[in-house]
């Protein structure tokens, strides 16, 4: 299935981000996949790994498979003991994101710019 | 008990759809058009996007199992203050890991904890967000037509702008 999803990836201190952009359903599985690759690889010379930001503000859609995804990376984060974040999502999908209590494990931002701020990667 | 006087539902639109994946965004696109402006709010609309496409997808894959000359059938109706959406597949009652049926396939309440703890499938949001997204749902079979009606409550300020 060919992928209506993008993903930039880029390293600050402290932090990889993950812009992506598009629809986050199941054919998204590679892009994002890749994409953490990327910003866990990027960023394996930093001293801090500690945090993930996934970027939604360009995303516009997300369906109950590319919430398995989220939920994917968000293990497998978890594993490495890295913390995930979110930001630019929107009302309705932080919604989604509060029912399905993805929320308790990443913390959202309204904006890239201020969740990367408050990570004090700025 | 007093009976309460029902309404005769009115059919918005009726359409249906090639069982192809993918196809449930054209059913999201247009189930939106049609009940834009009916007295849904902002919030309640993207509510019922969300259950319009997952539901959708769900009849897709597992009740006509991909198969594109086994259509989806869509039905908008409105009745007093509701807006209905019915999907029917020909799934019946034994669709393969078919989440809209409770009471079969592998239904079962996700966990994020489970889920993260690798004891549920990261899979299986698709019947909790439906749930989740509409005022009330209900699922009817009738011989191998499985239908999921989604119903959202308007605020009933707006209907008249369609009639």
């Amino acid at each position: 299935m060919t992928s209506m999803c993008e993903a930039t990836t880029r390293v600050l201190p402290g932090a990889a981000v993950i812009e992506l952009a598009g629809e986050v359903d199941g054919s998204a599985a590679g892009v994002l996949t890749a994409a953490y690759e990327r910003a866990v690889t990027a960023s394996a010379d930093s001293a801090d790994l500690g945090t993930v930001v996934l970027d939604f503000a360009a995303v516009d859609y997300i369906n109950s498979t590319g919430i398995a995804l989220i939920v994917s990376v968000l293990a497998r984060a978890r594993a490495e003991r890295r913390k995930v974040v979110a930001s630019g999502l929107s009302a309705h999908y932080r919604e989604i994101f509060d029912i399905t209590r993805l929320s308790d494990f990443i913390e959202l931002f309204p904006d890239l710019d201020r969740a990367v701020s408050q990570l004090g990667t700025a | 008990m007093t009976q309460v006087a029902r309404p005769t539902p009115e059919r918005l639109d009726a359409f249906t759809l090639p069982s192809k994946p993918g196809n449930e965004r054209l059913a999201l696109a247009r189930v939106a058009g049609t009940v834009q402006g009916r007295g849904l709010s902002d919030a309640s609309l993207e509510r019922l996007k969300t259950a319009v496409a997952e539901a959708t997808m769900n009849a897709i894959e597992h009740g006509n199992g991909n198969r594109a000359e086994i259509p989806v059938e869509v039905e908008v109706t409105r009745s007093g203050d509701d807006i209905t959406v019915a999907i029917s597949d020909q799934g019946g009652e034994t669709h393969p890991g078919g989440e809209t049926h409770p009471g079969h396939g592998d239904h079962e309440e996700p966990d994020l904890l489970k889920k993260l703890d690798g004891d549920q499938s990261p899979r299986g949001w698709g019947l909790f967000l439906i749930r989740n997204m509409v005022d009330a749902m209900d699922v009817t079979t009738d011989g191998q037509r499985h239908t999921i009606w989604l119903t959202m409550r308007t605020t009933g300020a707006a209907h008249d702008e369609h009639v």
